[in-house]
């Protein structure tokens, strides 16, 4: 490891420690000099509810959904050489969408049990991910058809929510919150089971590192060098698959991370994938727990504005626009290479 | 194009094609007007459609089933028009409204007002819609730089759907829950408890633009030969997409504001069309394109209205079920049979990049 890239993880690790204590205290209802007083042990019932038990885990889920989004990301690019391979444009998040709708509309998982609902997405996940491949090959066609075909898919997959969500329409307003992805509400059982799977999945990406890296070579130059293409690309899938539902059954479908973060992290940390996937963790995380917030920032200011209080901005909502027009810029910048 | 093996054939294709199509629309116009509860058997059909039933039957048929179907098919020939229309014009399959951030922009210039309590004249509610789908198609179109690249465009408008579908999403997490049930249905597309009134409101746009698409089509035959030779014979490349842009919204808008999305139609109908006529120009396709539109929705009503009665199912959702694999099948399928036409990205894109503007 250079001492640079050494370097521009801590800067980045300093980022996110920024994020999360700005995070900490974007909130309504409580002064920062009130945080920093619970933190230190002081503070009023109240006041030590708000941070450590509502507070304390939204951070902690944000910063967990968006570091297991940036690896799902990066490594969904390498394993079928595309750039545009996010989870949200190859089936994998509208696929995991469904499945957790299903499970809790059939009454298998509560939101209550994140267990159900995360085995319920990866299920979701694999399937959308299994769509995609009968319609258009993952690993052939190049990146932009695969990316439409992508579409394609989360448009029937769409269409089957919709339908789970008409059959069981009691729980829409719940679930509308979390199709566009909210960081609302999040309490210890969330993280307590975010953190130990994506903790697993991001060691076992770290493993495959190696495999990874000959893949994006090309398949040719991977079985020279002794790798099988085949379970190495299928590892790397469900690697990715599984740290997506994760991160979809906690916070649900925040758009744009998983494509637009490793982009990011390689343009920072280069191809290297022992630094870039540490890298893009932690890019994930600054980033949803940026985002997370400034949108709660905003919605105070929204709400003062507009002088109503039932306004909230999601995070998924700044997480969407930001990515759109981060994408408008990177498909206006090179319409060669995203051919 | 007479040059073709398969021009001989036209002729009987074409009969074919019409005879099959009619007993289909019969079929389907007899299940949607006689199927559902209560049921009207067959002899009793002619009586309750010229009034001369007095009862239930009578009234369910003519201001229940007639309505719905009367829309349906209406709003179907316009959608499977305008998909035609923005294909032809930006020569790619796969620019459909749902593609361009048109749909998502009407939808939500129809649901603004609703989350935030303003209330509209119905009247207005498509000038709204208009709004809305001419601001996502032209931020596509604009971003896109005008439609060179075609899978340029496509991610381009995926990119500004997707930001549309956020604004839609925040405004549904405003709403409250009564709300968010009646704007849920809507973004949905859905023919339930449309009567007469809404079909009043759909017509008179379908006059407006019925003249516009007679006077595009030909330019749309021109455009298909790429910019190069478009714009050898005259055409302005430019503003002809522009123009095509504007009459697909002036289609597109007012089903909006009356049914909701209704989505994906206009990716299956000219596909349809295509694969049923494959040799033809836009100007033969085009009324090929809407009433194979209009057969969809249609038939996609159906199952909305009964699978899970008495719930009634989002008629969109179905057409999205069914539209997609069925459109991605033949659009597959066309590429095999002629490689030089239209896959997503393939195709004429490269000799139009090496224009020097």
């Amino acid at each position: 490891m250079k001492p640079r890239t050494g370097m521009r993880l801590v800067l980045l690790a300093l980022l996110a420690l920024l994020c999360a204590v700005a995070d900490l205290l974007a909130g309504p209802a409580l002064s920062p000099s009130g945080v920093w007083e619970v933190l230190t042990g002081g503070g009023g019932t109240v006041e030590r509810h708000l941070v450590l038990q509502l507070r304390l885990p939204r951070l902690l889920v944000a910063l967990g959904a968006g570091a297991a989004l940036g690896v799902a990301g990066l490594v969904l690019q390498f394993a079928l050489r595309n750039p545009l391979a996010g989870p949200e444009v190859t089936g994998v998040t509208p696929g995991a969408v469904l499945g957790a709708v299903t499970a809790s509309g059939l009454g298998l998982a509560g939101w209550e049990s994140p267990a159900a609902v995360t085995t319920a997405a990866c299920l979701g996940g694999f399937a959308g991910a299994g769509l995609l491949w009968l319609l258009a090959g993952l690993s052939r066609g190049d990146a932009a058809t695969t990316a439409v075909y992508g579409v394609l898919v989360s448009a029937v997959l769409g269409g089957l929510t919709a339908m789970m969500l008409t059959a069981a329409p009691g729980q829409l307003g719940s679930v509308v919150q979390w199709l566009i992805g909210t960081t609302e509400g999040r309490v210890w059982e969330h993280w307590h089971f975010l953190w130990p799977w994506t903790l697993l999945w991001i060691v076992l990406a770290g493993l495959l590192a190696g495999p990874l890296t000959l893949l994006r070579c090309g398949d040719e130059q991977a079985s020279a060098a002794g790798l099988a293409p085949g379970p190495a690309r299928g590892a790397a899938l469900v690697c990715s698959v599984a740290l997506t539902a994760g991160a979809v059954s906690a916070v649900g479908a925040l758009g744009f991370v998983g494509l637009l973060v490793p982009h990011l992290a390689l343009a920072v940390f280069g191809a290297d994938l022992r630094v870039a996937l540490p890298g893009a963790a932690l890019t994930g995380a600054v980033v949803v727990c940026g985002a997370d917030a400034a949108a709660q920032l905003l919605s105070r200011a929204l709400a003062d504005l507009l002088d109503s209080d039932r306004l909230t901005l999601p995070v998924g909502a700044l997480t969407t626009c930001v990515g759109a027009a981060l994408l408008l810029l990177v498909v206006r910048r090179r319409p060669g290479e995203t051919h | 194009m007479t040059g073709r093996p398969g021009a001989r054939l036209r002729r009987p294709t074409a009969v074919r094609q019409l005879l099959v199509f009619t007993a289909l629309l019969t079929a389907t116009a007899l299940c949607a007007l006689t199927l559902g509860t209560p049921v009207v058997p067959l002899s009793e059909l002619p009586a309750a459609l010229t009034g001369g039933d007095e009862g239930l039957a009578g009234v369910v048929v003519t201001e229940l089933r007639l309505p719905r179907l009367t829309l349906a098919l209406l709003a179907g020939a316009s959608l499977g028009a305008a998909g035609l229309v923005l294909q032809e014009a930006l020569r790619n399959p796969l620019a459909v409204p749902e593609m361009l951030g048109v749909s998502s922009g009407a939808a939500l210039g129809v649901a603004a007002p609703l989350v935030l309590a303003v209330s509209v004249p119905a009247a207005v509610e498509p000038l709204l819609a208009l709004g809305g789908a001419a601001l996502g198609g032209v931020l596509t179109l604009l971003a896109a730089g005008f439609g060179r690249s075609p899978s340029a465009v496509l991610l381009t408008g995926a990119a500004v759907a997707a930001a549309l579908q956020a604004a839609l999403l925040v405004l549904m997490v405003m709403a409250d829950q009564l709300d968010l049930q009646i704007i849920y249905r809507y973004l949905l597309g859905s023919l339930s408890a449309r009567t007469w009134d809404e079909v009043t409101r759909l017509w008179p746009w379908l006059l407006i633009s019925l003249p516009a698409l007679v006077l595009c089509a030909p330019v749309l035959a021109v455009l298909r030969l790429g910019d190069d030779d478009a714009q050898a014979l005259g055409v302005r490349v430019h503003h002809a997409r522009f123009a095509a842009l504007a009459v697909a919204i002036v289609l597109i808008a007012p089903v909006i504001a009356v049914c909701g999305p209704v989505a994906w139609v206009g990716f299956l109908a000219p596909q349809l069309a295509h694969r049923l006529l494959p040799y033809a120009d836009a100007v033969r396709r085009l009324p090929w394109a809407a009433a194979w539109g209009a057969l969809t929705v249609a038939v996609a009503d159906l199952p909305a209205r009964l699978a899970l009665a008495p719930t009634e199912t989002p008629v969109g959702a179905w057409t999205a079920l069914l539209g997609v694999p069925a459109g991605v099948v033949l659009l597959r399928a066309r590429r095999r049979h002629d490689p030089s036409d239209g896959g997503p990205t393939k195709g004429t894109d490269a000799p139009v990049r090496t224009v020097k503007p």
